[in-house]
Formats: C-alpha cells, structure tokens, sequence
C-alpha cells in the first residue's frame, strides 16, 4: 500500500477533487438561500461540454473555463425560471434538469464528433493554476457568505423567507442570484473537468460527480471548507481507485470502481442527521402564504 | 389526480428530503379562484408530447433534416412496419414496470432516481440463479417462476438499502438510491467476469439463460413480460383508489404526520414503497433479461431506470397513465431507431425528445398549479 500514497497520487488526487469541490460550493450558495438543486449533474455536464468545445475550437482551456462558467450561469438562470419564479417541484425539476443535460450533450457529442471520428484532445491547465483558482473561489465565496450583508441575507432567506421578506429583503431576487451562482460553480466544475485532468469529453463524462457533490453539502454541514475538504477525500478514492485498477490486487478492481461512491454513501449515512440543515431549503417562497 | 405540486408538508422535518418541496395549494382560493371543471391531468402530457417534438421538429430542421420526412417514417417505423407494433410492446415493458415503480414512490413524495441499480441487481441475481448448476435444467416454467422471484427480491433488496439509510440515518434517498446505481454498475462488470461468468465466453458474460428464456407470445409478437407489466397497472390504480395501503401512499405523499397519529409509522410506508419499487425494476430487469437479451452481458445498463422517470411523469403518476406513456416513449424508441439511421440522424435525437417531455411536463405541472388550480 505504500506506493499507493505517493506524492503523483495526491497531485492525482487534487486534480479529481477540484470540479467536486468547485460544484459543491455553488450547490452550498444555493442550498443557503433555500433552493435545492439536484441539476447540478446536468450544469456539471453542460459546462464540461461547453467548455470543450470552446477550448477545442479556441486552443485555449482558460476559455474553455469561461464557457463552461457561462453556460452554467445560463442554466442557473433557466432553473430560477422554473424554480423561484415558477414554483415549480423543485426535486422534479433538478432531476428534469440532469435529464435533459445528459441526452442533449450527449446528441451534441454524437452530432459533432460523428462516431468513429476521435475527438481531439485538449491542451490541458496545469495543476497549479487549478489549486490557485480554486484556492481563491474557495476564499470568495467563504468571504461571501461569512462576511458581508448579502451572505447574511442569503442565510437569512434560506432559513425563514417570511421573516427575511418582512425585514424588506427580496426573497426572489436574492434566492435568484444564489441559483446562478450556484449554476456557474456547477458548470465551472464541469469545464475544470475537462480542461483539467481529463482533456477531452466523453458521454456523461461527470460520472455522477453532481449528485457526489450534493452528498458533500449534506455531509459538510452547508459550510464552505468543510465542504472541499470532503471534496479532496473524494479526489483521493478517486485517484487510488485509478492506480489500483492497474495493479494486482486481493480485491476484485470493479471495488475500487465503486469506491468513490461508497465512501460518499459513508459520508452522507455519517453526517446526515448531525447536519444542519437550512430550515427553509426546498421551499418555494410565496409571498403571504402564511 | 394526485399534483406534484400539490402538497406542503415535510417528512421528518428534513427538507434536502423525500419530503418538502413546495407549493401552497390553498394559495388559489386566497386569490378567490375557482378550479376550473376540465382538469388538466391529461392536457398537460399531451401538449408536452406536442411541444417536445416541435421542438424536435427545429432541431431537426437545423441538422438539415426534414422533419415532416423524420416523424413520417417514425410513425410508420412504429404502425405500418410489421414489427413495429410489437416492437414497442417489448420495449415498453421494462419502462412500464420502472415507471411504476417510480409512480408508487413519487406518490408518497419519496423521491428516489435509482431504478437503473435496482434494475441492474434484479438481472445480476436473476440471471445467477437460473444458471446456476444443477438448476439450470430444471424445466422452463419452474426455472422462470425462479427468475422472477429472484429478480423482484433482488431489486427490493437494493431499494430496501435506500429505505434503510433514510429511515435510519436520513440519508437522502435521491443522492443514497444513485450512488447505489455506481455500486450496481460495478458489480454487474465484477459478477459476470467472476462469479455467473459462461466459461466458454471469450468476453465477460453469463451463460444463455436456455430454458429461462421467455419466448414470443402468439398474436402478442412479445414476451411474457409485457402482459405482466400491463396487468400491474390496474392492479396498482386499484391499490391506490380502494386499498388502505394506496391511501397509506398518498397520505403520507400529503401529511405525513397525520399517518404517525394513527399509529401507522411513516417509517414503515416509506420501507414498503421502496422495497415495492425496487422490486418492480428488478422484476423489469429478468423480465429484459430473459425476454430480449438472452444473456447478461457487460452493456446491461442502458439507463432504463433513467427513462423510466420520464414515463412516470408523463404518465402523471397514475398506474394507467405510466403503461400509456410506456407505449408513447418505447414507441418513439422504435420509430427513431430506423428513421435516425435513414435520416443520418444521431441516434441519440430520440433522448432529447424524451427528456423535453418531461421538462414540459413539468413546467405544465407547475403553470397549471398556478393559473388553473390543479384538482387534488
């Protein structure tokens, strides 16, 4: 076991942590303000699709980052439409969401790179400009929440919208905003994917790292760091789940493939009672309804 | 016609839950409107099947397509070509016993996405004890009985993890039931390289099921299968309508606090939805093994357990609805199957239809709510 730990793994490990902990901090902004958004999946690959495509066509992955970035902005702002402004089944349609993401990069995949054709791969970010980018998003959005009016009235709206609402907060506008930063989080950790350690995009190239994310939230505590720290435990399976397949082991390989996803079932069983949850979280705001 | 949005309430006050979404049903007599008398349970699928495929219609214009040429040959892929009929019986079948599933759960707000796992654990455990040795030559009937046994206790088994872990720990059923569909996923590659793999197999997968194998049925031109799948659907909306188990699903879908008052615990429901709905996808997956693929093989999972939630939406969780919206979804399979090829369409265009479906059902669900007051 102890070439496992090595110094590549951890760099490993770092890289696979990254588009998980950059999700899961936009899904803690939203999951505060009170809208749960089980798109997160679906914004992670849109942004990974966008994101390769834009680096693809441009040579540059920082570009890529930034249409990923967008995009998930983008499809932030279509779930407040249906969410916050619609008041529509806030499960149902996170779940809609990753649906339709997951067949419609899929068709763009098939449509643009016709099967047969290999996708050309990206010039990938180094792992430093990485950490330091997400080392400062870590800072800013911690800053964010802790630390300023809005954060506060963020916090505020996600616990007791009506009493947020009565202190002249705007229940809608607020929640909104926390949504589209949660969407380019969501998309950014999608491109940081593919400009990163992958350096290109398959079908459902996140794996499930959307719905990893929203574990952590849970699993965190709705906080800021404690969420990345559980990021880069994830990161780490990840990255020894690689190593190990290559190598003979007593345990089957297909264990080590489950087990980034066992760990995080580990993490949401162990923390999930004990966290706080945002008291209004999932609950559509309706003014006067009480 | 139970809403999706029709309920305030929280399971256990854990809102990230199976429980809490939304809404305010008493909202539209506070603004003094009246429901109006058509419902719109039906209106609501039927306009987002027209406005998916109009918006396919763009989509394939913009692949420089004709969609008239395209849904033209789809529908005849599906009503004049001979199979087609029977085709989409076929493949409506594991669709139908999923989205039922789904339909049991989703009514009683417990919101799990994992049928894909239950599905896959259903074929894995199915497919393990009907060839195993020494019983795989027992007689097809015997063999088949065995099969569906193991595969629906099999599913329920693996939905029973998700019950467990929320009743016990509160773990999201969302988030627990998908990272099972990983874990299922591995385990499918692991059992059919090592434990159920067929010896003379060059490439990992099982024996042929042989005397499990479903055969065609006469005038049905499918399988077994498919009359099973239809037949649960007016035994459910029986269930729901007359059975004190049915209103047990949707009290708790509604008030679950109400159910603890009297002395039935909420706990226990939502165990006996999700074994209920594993079960049934497990059930979906020997049924698919046995009738269509002949053998369990290493592209098992196709994301059935994922279109599924489709079809129960668009079947608006009623147990009729479901089969219904089983036919409409696998017939949109078949008629694109052909037609994407001869159109030099990518064959993945079918998804997007689908999954535009259910996005528009679910913005109709949420209009609807708002501007007609939907019947609850």
């Amino acid at each position: 076991m102890s070439t496992i730990f090595t110094l590549a793994t951890i760099a490993a490990a770092l890289r696979l942590s990254i588009p998980v902990a950059l999700a899961a901090m936009g899904a803690v902004v939203s999951e505060r303000s009170g809208v749960l958004n089980l798109g997160v999946e679906g914004m992670m690959l849109s942004g990974a699709f966008a994101a390769y495509s834009a680096a693809e066509a441009t040579g540059s992955p920082w570009i890529g980052l930034l249409a990923g970035t967008g995009v998930g902005a983008l499809t932030g702002a279509l779930l407040v439409l249906f969410v916050v402004v619609g008041r529509s089944n806030q499960i149902v349609t996170g779940i809609a969401f990753t649906l339709l993401a997951s067949y419609l990069t899929t068709y763009l995949f098939q449509r643009n790179y016709s099967i047969g054709q290999v996708p050309p791969r990206l010039n990938r970010i180094g792992l430093v400009g990485l950490v330091v980018m997400t080392v400062v998003l870590v800072v800013v959005v911690y800053y964010l929440l802790q630390r300023t009016t809005f954060g506060l009235a963020l916090g505020a709206v996600g616990e007791s919208p009506e009493a947020a609402d009565a202190l002249g907060y705007d229940v809608v506008r607020i929640r909104s905003i926390a949504t589209v930063i949660g969407g380019s989080f969501a998309g950014l950790g999608g491109a940081a994917l593919v400009c990163g350690p992958l350096g290109l995009f398959i079908e459902n190239v996140t794996g499930g790292r959307g719905w990893v994310a929203l574990a952590l939230v849970v699993f965190s505590g709705w906080k800021t760091f404690p969420v990345v720290a559980g990021a880069f435990l994830f990161g780490l399976s990840d990255a020894v789940q690689l190593r190990l397949q290559g190598t003979q082991s007593a345990l089957p390989y297909e264990f080590f493939l489950a087990l980034p996803y066992l760990l995080t079932l580990l993490a949401l069983v162990l923390r999930a009672r004990a966290s706080r949850t945002p008291a209004a979280l999932g609950v559509a705001f309706v003014r006067g309804a009480h | 016609m139970t809403s999706l949005d029709a309920s305030p309430m929280t399971l256990d006050d854990d809102p990230l839950e199976e429980s809490a979404p939304n809404g305010r049903p008493r909202n539209r007599h506070q603004r003094g409107q009246r429901a109006v008398t058509v419902s719109p349970s039906v209106i609501v699928p039927v306009a987002s099947l027209v406005c998916a495929l109009l918006v396919g219609a763009i989509v394939i214009v913009v692949d420089g397509a004709n969609p008239f040429e395209v849904y033209r040959s789809v529908a005849a892929g599906v009503f004049i070509d001979n199979r087609g009929l029977s085709d989409t019986a076929t493949a409506a079948t594991p669709l139908i016993l999923i989205a039922l599933g789904y339909a049991l759960a989703y009514r009683a707000r417990v919101f799990t996405i994992g049928a894909e796992g239950q599905y896959l654990l259903g074929a894995i455990v199915s497919v393990g004890v009907v060839t195993a040795d020494g019983v795989r030559d027992l007689p097809g009937p015997v063999l088949i009985a065995l099969g569906v046994m193991a595969g629906a206790l099999a599913g329920a088994a693996w939905g029973g993890i998700t019950g467990v872990l929320w009743t016990r720990f509160g773990a999201s059923i969302v988030i627990s039931s998908l990272m099972l569909v990983y874990v299922a996923q591995a385990l499918l590659q692991w059992s059919i390289r090592v434990p159920i793999r067929d010896p003379e197999s060059f490439v990992p997968a099982s024996r042929q099921l042989g005397n499990a194998q479903l055969g065609e049925l006469p005038f049905l031109g499918t399988h077994l299968g498919f009359v099973v799948a239809v037949a649960c659907g007016p035994v459910l909306a029986w269930l729901f309508a007359r059975h004190r188990v049915g209103y047990r699903i949707s009290v708790l879908g509604h008030n679950p606090s109400a159910l603890d008052a009297n002395e039935v615990a909420s706990r226990r429901v939502v165990m006996m939805v999700v074994l209920a709905a594993g079960g049934l996808a497990g059930l979906a997956g020997f049924f698919e093994m046995s009738g269509v693929n002949g053998r369990l093989g290493s592209s098992a999972s196709l994301g059935l357990g994922f279109t599924g939630i489709i079809v129960a939406l668009l079947g608006r969780l009623h147990p009729i609805g479901v089969v219904a919206a089983g036919l409409a979804i696998a017939g949109l399979d078949i008629g694109f199957e052909v037609s994407a090829r001869s159109h030099d369409l990518p064959s993945s265009l079918v998804g997007v239809i689908q999954a535009l479906v259910v996005v528009f059902v679910v913005a109709g669900d949420a209009l609807a709510a708002r501007f007609i007051g939907e019947g609850e």
